[in-house]
């Protein structure tokens, strides 16, 4: 990557073209944020909506700590992302190594693979929701017609966190995909075939040339979809929100209900910066290096 | 078996693998539009109806629902002005990012790309509680504003990828031939990136038409968007699938076109950066 | 300077007004039944009223019926409706009534909300109202709406904050209220000699034997899922149980050995229920009984018109209708929806219009044609409406035994019901935790939201 960064321009019209975007930004995102993270310290009703908050110190902090149910959402979200990530990960770019080359055909496929990605959340939590129907829908009567007993999927703690997973699974392994065939399709073409000519079997050329080449785009597909599944909150909001107990209960549904149901805004807040810290946590070290790398 | 046998074989092996997953995908689709078509009482059919006479009764009723044109009006409208606004600011920024060294650059870079993961549900309090004060909590402006914050991050990223990848040296005749740098922008660089100004658009549209939680909380009868009038369907005497299913297949028209029209821009999108960068 | 001028002039009548309400708070709300053909229904012509209210058995009712309509007509107020699911209301009407001026005129709240808007100021109290004899019908009669209903929907302020008492005042009118009684399949249970269940055991008992009896049929459908709808079915069965959820001093009284055998009789009736059962909403445990595959439904009492409707239920003409089974003793459920006029309404005075239209008795005839439920005695009683609606004459009776202490709404009532209780039921009805564990588990939770709000040290 090449950067044409020009030193000699004025630098004073650089921040007038940032300054729309950082107008917006700022007023829009860091500010309510900012706002987000003193509420954290606050006790505020949302039926007192009206009336001042009180502040409250840490006592927001240490009663999640001491929260069963926050306990369970942390666990409930650990649990999430890396079964997703990692299913979507190995099925997404198995997928993409069968299909690699020239398939006629391929193309049309590749963009009803795209399908999934593009369907709004709501419309993907109902419609799930309404396969998974215990007597009524259709994944229960097609394991009926094969012999096995209904499944509970919605409601037996054994199984929700598994449908949610499937759900997400259907909807952003596409995702995995296009994006590993689109790294593959960067492995040069002589790289393979002098491995090849080398006598190299399919397994080593693929551990050895394809993987390697396509590590960075691996990672980069990883974190994405790392940062994703741990923010989503819609799929499962409209399709068990978060029952049976807390089992599907992610962090983002649990600091909706404490904001909307149980209406304690300043909690909401506490929950709303962990979550925050964690996403940056996860996502920091990889940006950077990304950054880094660029300027290279 | 001859190689050629064995390479049959392995295609065939192949389109297996392809259909099998195409069903996979499509499955919940056809399910979504079939109940859709289908009269409430015979949704809930089992053995399944697998071939029945579609009605559009469901679509009726939708359509014809006293608010439903308002709700429809009000996603278009957030979803058009939000991309319109978003794509431009983005672009300008993007441009300052890739073609200016400055002090303060890569945390600013660094900064665009954190926002980028900030999970809308985080927002939702305070930006309520500063909408309200700023009376923004009943229009259209305050959604829009929030969709044009949430997707500038990822505009800005991909349009200044797209920039990058421009030869500086058209722009570089054009300033030795004394044009500004806003003419530069506008003249040169903007015609050169439609292409990435086509995937922010989609992805911006796609965020904005199909956001929930926000639209929920921010929006009021007059301005609420469709994904949210979905849940006005869920009802608590049966919930009626026929016409949410209706409404489901309605709100995902766009990503039906966009898929079916921009393949190319979708698929450049999904991988901006994560393949360049 | 003309402004200022007009301001003042706004003002000065507008105390006025409040004068003339304020000086009779004490008056029980009846109406003057003398001179009803006075009255001025177009006094607030071309004004506009919004109403927000539940997609409902009951709301749906009303808006076939075709009353907004008549509402406009006579009164020359146009009328504009906001419907959801109901909830979903909550966090909309929470956020509109926290607002200076709010979008909403006339709002329909599930009466667990009631103390919170009530003790938030967030509606008005109608006594004002029902003093003015420019706003107040005539021939209103109050005294003639379901006393539990208006206790239950309408009253807060009084004993323990939600019931009726020294310093309550009237929030709220029945529009859509419930109890609980029981349906149940008639066809299976004249075909299999079943005994209509008078207590819990003969409700095990019809339970069981239909779900291992009769092929296809399941006994109870029942609503369960983590949350609201979890807590409701266990208050269902706690009262006549005599299992209550605080004691008279506040503290936490679900861990009580009748509160534990709730859980137990609940996880019975999974057991003996549709597949999935520990999971249902609201909506599920409805869809369950009208396709058939239930043969006992005990819950509220306005889903006899949609289990009566051909359009919707396969079961309609298979119908019996009973009352709530005693265990301990016999107490069935209230609560449904009451209508209110939040604090910051743009026109108040046109809802209260339309909120007493929407009670009077020809309204309400209109509405139960049109499949809605009763909330008067005059209906509940009416020959002619038992004849033709057999469920009545069950909903008389039970009303006798329903409870208004069912269920404590006091103002953090939504921070105990779904986050905490009904949590941990589901967590019970699932085998996550016995149900002892469950319940002893959010003892402290429920300890720590009483102290922050004052009630115990």
């Amino acid at each position: 990557m090449s950067s044409h960064g020009i030193a000699g321009r004025k630098p004073l019209n650089a921040y007038l073209f940032l300054l729309p975007a950082f107008a917006v930004l700022a007023g829009v995102l860091l500010i309510p944020i900012v706002n987000g993270l003193r509420l954290s310290f606050f006790d505020w009703p949302l039926r007192n909506i009206s009336k001042a908050p009180v502040f409250v110190g840490f006592r927001n902090y240490v009663e999640l700590f001491r929260s069963e149910f926050f306990r369970a959402s942390i666990r409930a979200t650990l649990i999430f992302t890396l079964s997703v990530v990692s299913i979507e990960l190995v099925v997404g770019t198995a997928i993409a190594l069968v299909l690699e080359g020239d398939i006629p055909g391929l193309r049309f496929f590749r963009t009803l693979y795209v399908l999934p990605i593009m369907i709004a959340p709501v419309v993907v939590g109902v419609v799930w929701r309404f396969m998974y129907h215990p007597s009524y829908g259709k994944i229960n009567f097609f394991l009926g017609q094969m012999g096995i007993n209904p499944v509970g999927w919605l409601s037996d703690p054994e199984v929700a966190m598994k449908a949610v997973i499937i759900a997400d699974v259907w909807q952003w392994t596409p995702f995995v995909f296009l994006l590993v065939l689109a790294g593959l399709q960067g492995v040069p073409k002589d790289l393979s075939e002098a491995a090849r000519v080398d006598g190299a079997n399919y397994t080593q050329t693929l551990l050895f040339v394809k993987l390697p080449h396509i590590s960075s785009v691996l990672g980069l597909t990883a974190v994405l979809r790392l940062i994703d599944s741990f923010r989503s909150l819609v799929v499962i909001f409209n399709m068990t929100f978060g029952g049976p107990g807390v089992t599907t209960e992610v962090l983002s549904l649990h600091l909706y209900k404490t904001a909307f149901i149980s209406q304690r805004l300043g909690l909401s807040s506490a929950i709303a910066v962990i979550l925050l810290l964690l996403i940056f946590a996860l996502s920091f070290v990889l940006i950077v290096r990304g950054v880094r790398g660029e300027k290279r | 078996m001859t190689i050629r046998q064995k390479n049959a074989l392995l295609l065939a092996a192949k389109y297996v693998v392809i259909i099998v997953g195409a069903l996979f995908v499509l499955f919940p689709i056809y399910e979504m539009i079939t109940t859709s078509l289908k009269y409430e009482v015979d949704a809930f059919k089992i053995p399944p109806q697998w071939i029945f006479k579609p009605t559009f009764a469901n679509y009726r009723e939708v359509l014809f629902q006293s608010n439903f044109a308002r709700f429809f009006a009000n996603s278009i409208i957030v979803a058009v002005v939000s991309t319109v606004v978003s794509v431009a600011v983005g672009a300008l920024a993007a441009y300052a990012l890739a073609r200016w060294r400055f002090r303060g650059r890569t945390p600013v870079v660094v900064g665009t790309l954190l926002l980028r993961m900030i999970p809308p549900v985080i927002l939702v309090v305070p930006v309520f509680v500063l909408f309200n004060n700023l009376g923004l909590t009943n229009g259209r402006i305050g959604l829009i504003l929030v969709y044009t914050a949430l997707t500038l991050p990822f505009n800005v990223w991909v349009l200044r990828t797209f920039i990058l990848e421009l030869p500086y040296e058209l722009e570089e005749s054009a300033i030795i031939d004394g044009c500004g740098d806003l003419t530069v922008f506008l003249r040169i660089v903007t015609p050169l990136i439609t292409p990435g100004m086509a995937v922010a658009s989609i992805f911006t549209f796609r965020i904005a038409w199909n956001e929930f939680i926000l639209s929920l909380v921010l929006t009021n009868r007059v301005t609420r968007t469709l994904p949210v009038a979905v849940s006005l369907f869920l009802t608590d005497t049966g919930t009626e699938w026929g016409k949410i299913t209706a409404i489901a297949t309605i709100i995902a028209i766009p990503a039906f076109v966009f898929t079916f029209t921009a393949a190319k821009s979708l698929i450049t999108g999904l991988t901006a950066g994560a393949v360049k960068g | 300077m003309f402004r200022k001028m007009l301001a003042i002039l706004i003002l000065v009548s507008l105390a006025a007004m409040g004068f003339a309400g304020g000086g009779q708070e004490e008056a029980a709300p009846t109406v003057d039944a003398s001179g009803n053909g006075g009255f001025d229904w177009r006094a607030y012509e071309g004004s506009t009223v919004v109403f927000n209210f539940p997609n409902h058995v009951h709301y749906n009712a009303m808006m076939d019926s075709g009353v907004i309509e008549e509402f406009e007509e006579l009164t020359g107020i146009t009328v504009e409706t906001d419907m959801m699911q109901y909830l979903n209301m909550h966090d909309k009407q929470v956020l509109e009534m926290s607002k200076p001026t709010g979008d909403y005129d006339l709002i329909s709240m599930v009466v667990m909300w009631k103390s919170e808007y009530a003790m938030a100021d967030m509606i008005q109290p109608l006594q004002p109202f029902f003093d003015n004899p420019a706003l107040a019908v005539p021939d209103y009669d109050f005294d003639d709406l379901v006393p539990g209903y208006v206790e239950v929907t309408g009253i807060a302020g009084g004993e323990n904050i939600y019931r009726d008492g020294p310093g309550a005042q009237l929030f709220g009118l029945p529009f859509g209220s419930e109890t609980s009684f029981l349906i149940y399949r008639k066809d299976l249970f004249d075909e299999y000699n079943v005994k209509v269940p008078e207590t819990y055991d003969e409700l095990t008992e019809a339970a069981r034997f239909f779900a291992e009896e009769v092929p296809g049929v399941y006994g109870l459908t029942m609503r369960a899922a983590s949350g609201h709808h979890a807590t409701h079915g266990w208050l269902l069965h706690a009262s006549p149980m005599g299992a209550r959820v605080f004691d008279d001093n506040w503290e936490p009284a679900f861990t009580s050995p009748e509160a534990i055998e709730t859980i137990e009789f609940m996880k019975t009736m999974i057991e003996y229920g549709p597949p999935g059962m520990e999971g249902f909403t609201q909506d599920e445990e409805f869809a369950a009984f009208l396709q058939g595959d239930a043969a006992i439904y005990l819950d509220a009492s306005v889903f006899a018109a949609r289990a009566k409707d051909p359009t919707v239920s396969e079961v309609h003409d298979k119908l019996g209708f009973a009352l709530h089974p005693t265990a301990k003793t016999a107490g069935s459920e209230t609560g449904g929806f009451g209508l209110a006029i939040p604090a910051n309404a743009a026109s108040p005075e046109a809802a209260f219009l339309l909120m007493q239209f929407l009670t009077m008795k020809e309204t309400e005839r209109k509405v139960i044609l049109a499949g809605g439920a009763p909330f008067r005695m005059s209906a509940v009683n009416d020959a002619g409406l038992q004849a033709q609606y057999p469920e009545f004459a069950v909903l008389a009776e039970q009303l006798k035994y329903a409870n208004p202490d069912w269920r404590p709404i006091i103002p953090e009532w939504g921070e105990i019901n779904g986050p905490l209780l009904g949590t941990a039921i589901n967590q019970a009805l699932t085998g996550q935790k016995t149900p002892e564990q469950a319940m002893a588990d959010i003892v402290e939770p429920v300890r720590q939201v009483m102290i922050r709000a004052g009630y115990i040290k």
